[in-house]
């Protein structure tokens, strides 16, 4: 490469990063506006909407009920994720093919057609809209993109790990939790925190199957509705940084458990 | 093969086939207490097959395995006392040289103190005291083989079971670690059953080799009575270089064939009986045992005539045509002899073996 053609990349490439990062960072921007109209000239500056945020209790008890909703349905999944991973990985068999392809599907139909047939299908089950309808329709969504993680650290795991493990004694059980599992500790700390993220994230699910009790994206749908302020800004901002923060330390941990 | 002791293994008519591809047909063995016994031969010959049936990972279509008197034919690997070597060493990548140690002894459910006691012992022993809180990527190839062989020995098997260990070492670090682990064998006084296709390895460390070939086994003996009495073509092909002299037998004379060969008359001690005169037979003779004389020495010598000359270091290879046959000899570097020249050639006179196919 060229002098002149790195320099050409370079400008580029920042300019991508602006054109990414400006509406998040006019967003945390207008949390810090005092008025109640987003848009500029700001006139004058305020702490008063992150404080506001802190301060509500409504805010607080959805943000704590996202997070309850996204921490159990990325356990279920992780759990069913895993074990269908493993059950494939392990020998071949008749409809290995079409188990693997019902497992991804819930990935790949559209989120509105899948909330709605949740709440179908809730209703015929005779389970109520609330935190479990939600728990489970966001633990099946995320279980293929476990899966498919797991399944494609499984494949890097030499045979002889768990025959060492057999060989010094160990039942297959205690081979799979002492040598396997460890093993694949860093691509189930990846999947679970995406899990958690597409989880919290989520607003489809989470409305059609809802019950009084909102989830943080529907909260703040919620109060869209009631006009724009700087309020939305600043929760949005708040979880902005909390999500960023898990999604490093995630990277981190897995970088240092892979090596 | 005769014992002293009951074996710590016998292996009776084991067959395995993978589809319709045999691995192992009849084989029958025995293994002694203390017994260093390698099993040598080119891939897919089953040497590994065996190995994994005694570890336990594949069962034998047919056949036992007895175990100090035991039939563990059909034991998972957890509940035999056998433990192996694996060719990738298989060391737990989140576990430290400690943790891995102690695996197979935390399985078996001993006291803590006897663990730690153990490891100690063990340490010591294979040199690894300075290593025990390492994790294996941070061990060289010569210490994870040693943290391999702790981790098997540890739980004190009845056998313990190598698969080419050392494969994955370099050349230099191999030859030095083959004395090393004949060394440890022959402290620990266990049978170790050694998988490898490297003849050099075989002879080095051995006390008897078991050569197989396509399921089946060509020759079981020590590594001396295998280079020196090979049984059969394959097996003084296999190990080391030689000469194939065919010719045909004239007759017997109290153990010593008389063979026709090129014109030449050759003696050869040998424990077959009867043989048909008149069959085609051939003499397996080391290139290493020839002698080569420029000036005709006495009346058995055979006249050969010099086709080429190579260089090695420390001696030359020569090779050598006697009328129609050709067949190459080693040499001392003082030696004067040139291409073309005419040469006379003598041998002692164990150092030819008679083969029959």
């Amino acid at each position: 490469m060229t002098r002149s053609t790195r320099i050409v990349m370079g400008c580029l490439y920042w300019i991508f990063v602006l054109y990414l990062l400006m509406p998040l960072a006019l967003m945390m921007v207008m949390g810090f506006k005092d008025s109640k109209f987003i848009g500029f000239p700001i006139n004058s500056w305020t702490l008063d909407w992150y404080k506001g945020v802190i301060a509500d209790r409504e805010v607080l008890s959805t943000f704590g009920y996202s997070t309850v909703i996204a921490v159990l349905s990325t356990v279920i999944a992780l759990t069913v994720g895993t074990w269908i991973a493993v059950a494939l990985t392990g020998r071949k068999f008749l409809g290995r093919a079409i188990i693997l392809g019902l497992t991804l599907l819930p990935a790949v139909i559209p989120g509105v057609i899948s909330a709605i047939a949740f709440r179908i299908y809730a209703r015929v089950l005779g389970v109520e809209p609330g935190m479990w309808a939600i728990i489970w329709s966001h633990a099946v969504h995320n279980v293929p993109f476990v899966a498919l993680v797991v399944i494609a650290r499984l494949s890097t795991l030499p045979p002889s790990q768990t025959e060492a493990a057999r060989d010094l004694g160990a039942d297959p059980l205690v081979a799979f939790f002492r040598i396997t599992i460890p093993y694949l500790a860093p691509a189930m700390i990846g999947a679970g925190v995406f899990c958690m993220l597409l989880s919290f994230d989520d607003f489809v699910r989470s409305y059609f199957l809802g019950g009084y009790q909102p989830t943080l994206p529907v909260l703040i749908f919620a109060k869209l509705r009631s006009g724009m302020s700087p309020e939305v800004n600043a929760i949005s901002t708040v979880v902005l940084i909390l999500t960023a923060i898990l999604g490093i330390w995630a990277e981190r941990s897995m970088r240092r458990l892979k090596s | 093969m005769t014992q002293a002791h009951d074996p710590i293994v016998r292996i009776e008519g084991l067959t395995k086939s993978f589809g319709t591809a045999i691995a192992l047909h009849e084989m029958n063995l025995t293994i002694a207490p203390g017994e260093f016994v390698t099993f040598l031969g080119p891939s897919g010959c089953g040497k590994s097959t065996t190995l994994r049936i005694l570890g336990g990972f594949e069962t034998p279509n047919t056949g036992r395995v007895i175990l100090r008197g035991e039939d563990v034919t059909d034991l998972p690997p957890n509940k035999r006392n056998v433990n192996m070597v694996f060719q990738d060493y298989a060391l737990f990548p989140h576990m430290t040289t400690r943790r891995n140690i102690a695996f197979g002894l935390e399985l078996k459910g001993m006291p803590k103190p006897a663990i730690a006691a153990r490891i100690d012992e063990l340490a010591s022993f294979l040199e690894l005291t300075n290593y025990l809180d390492r994790r294996p990527d941070q061990l060289s190839g010569g210490q994870r083989q040693r943290v391999a062989l702790a981790r098997a020995l540890a739980p004190d098997p009845e056998l313990l079971l190598l698969d080419e260990p050392l494969g994955a070492l370099d050349a230099k670090l191999r030859g030095q670690v083959q004395i090393e682990l004949k060394n440890i064998q022959q402290r620990t006084k266990k049978a170790f059953f050694f998988v490898t296709h490297d003849q050099e390895e075989a002879l080095t460390m051995s006390d008897r080799i078991v050569v197989m070939n396509k399921g089946r086994i060509e020759q079981d003996g020590t590594p001396e009575e295998l280079y020196h009495r090979p049984a059969n073509r394959f097996v003084a092909e296999f190990i080391g270089e030689t000469n194939f002299l065919d010719g045909v037998l004239r007759g017997m004379e109290a153990g010593t064939a008389v063979i026709d060969w090129q014109g030449h008359q050759l003696r050869c001690q040998t424990a077959l009986q009867g043989l048909q005169s008149g069959r085609p037979v051939t003499v397996s003779l080391r290139p290493e045992r020839i002698s080569v004389h420029t000036t005709a020495p006495a009346a058995e010598a055979i006249p050969a005539k010099i086709v080429s000359s190579v260089f090695k270091g420390s001696r030359n290879l020569l090779h050598l045509a006697v009328n129609s046959a050709t067949m190459s000899a080693y040499v001392d570097n003082a030696n004067l002899a040139q291409p073309g020249d005419t040469v006379w050639i003598t041998w002692p006179s164990d150092a030819i073996s008679l083969i029959v196919d």
